[in-house]
């Protein structure tokens, strides 16, 4: 089962969903609205390079990826998590994670977020870029406590070539 | 927990599920096949901004198909008006059309519950593919919430053909929080 908007503002009283900092504004009949933070990473020439979004913006090579990462800490020890674009964004064409969208349960933390755009696209220093969803699990939980989530800025793969 | 097409259909008959035209041949195990409509849309600007309208063109797919060319992104729009107030709707290709290199929508693949009319298409193709108006392209699925339900009522409500990116409309206001 997925959450509605305002059993996420309820469990968000109960300590079972961390969204910091919260908005009420950006909740949405079934999932949060999440910021972009204000860097970004770009690695296309295997070098890594971070830039800070001016507030002008910033415009995103297309089929390029960059790593960003939200403004908002965001987790459960409760449910799992799926953490996607936005529809206003998709029709701008910019891909928000690349397939790899869920979210352990147990994880808390500023998520990495993968960016690709299909068009020359100007994004800026914080602005609502994508949103997550909460679902029940059934079963037994162990938290995820694993790698990437203790990190709180954007974080390249660890993956390292198989031997 | 997802429906069944079973359940949909049942859904569909007691009005908690809107899909219209309905046919019974797009019930598939868990979903419902959705079919590509005639306009699509394509932006004219050279670079996409979201703090400011985006001027668009609205075309029609030709009778012998659409030539999409590697890279290339527009809107297309499903036939079908689809939605519900009860279950919170998915999209997604069809997995043989993902098989020929084309997404169907562009990571935002959640419907807000309550929101109803035609579903954008956000169609990317990562090689060249030619696409025909009134073909199966697309499925949605239909999954059960949890908590009280607040129905949407935003900036894409009851769109019929391709609908172009609204976020310009409330790009300030929702900034100001930082400032």
């Amino acid at each position: 089962m997925i959450l509605t908007g305002s059993e996420i503002e309820k469990e968000i009283k109960k300590s079972n969903i961390t969204i910091t900092p919260f908005n009420k504004n950006q909740v949405n009949p079934n999932s949060y609205n999440y910021r972009i933070d204000s860097r970004i990473i770009d690695f296309s020439k295997n070098k890594i390079k971070k830039i800070k979004i001016p507030k002008t913006g910033f415009v995103l090579k297309p089929h390029q990826i960059y790593l960003a990462n939200t403004y908002e800490i965001l987790g459960s020890d409760k449910y799992a998590m799926s953490l996607i674009g936005r529809s206003s964004l998709g029709r701008l064409g910019l891909f928000l994670q690349v397939s790899a969208n869920l979210g352990h349960t147990g994880s808390k933390h500023s998520w990495t977020l993968e960016l690709v755009s299909a068009k020359p696209l100007r994004i800026y220093p914080y602005m609502i870029i994508g949103q997550i969803s909460f679902w029940n699990n059934k079963g037994r939980i162990i938290h995820y406590k694993r790698s990437y989530s203790k990190y709180n800025k954007p974080k390249q793969s660890k993956i390292r070539r198989l031997r | 927990m997802i429906l069944t097409g079973e359940e949909i259909k049942k859904q569909v008959k007691k009005g908690n599920i809107i899909i219209k035209p309905f046919n019974r041949k797009n019930i598939t195990t868990n979903s419902y096949d959705l079919t590509l409509g005639e306009d699509y849309l394509v932006y004219t600007d050279k670079i996409l901004d979201p703090a400011k309208e985006n001027k668009y063109k609205i075309r029609k797919i030709p009778k012998n198909g659409l030539l999409l060319k590697k890279g290339d992104f527009i809107l297309g729009h499903s036939k079908d008006i689809i939605g519900s107030k009860k279950f919170v709707p998915l999209i997604h290709a069809k997995s043989g059309i993902a098989r020929l290199g084309l997404f169907v929508h562009i990571t935002a693949d959640i419907i807000d519950i309550g929101s109803i009319g035609n579903t954008t298409f956000q169609l990317y193709a990562t090689r060249d593919i030619r696409l025909y108006s009134g073909m199966l392209i697309g499925q949605v699925s239909f999954w059960v919430p949890k908590g009280k339900i607040i129905l949407y009522n935003g900036k894409y409500q009851n769109s019929l053909g391709p609908k172009a990116s609204q976020i310009h409309k409330d790009f300030k206001e929702k900034m100001k929080f930082i400032s």
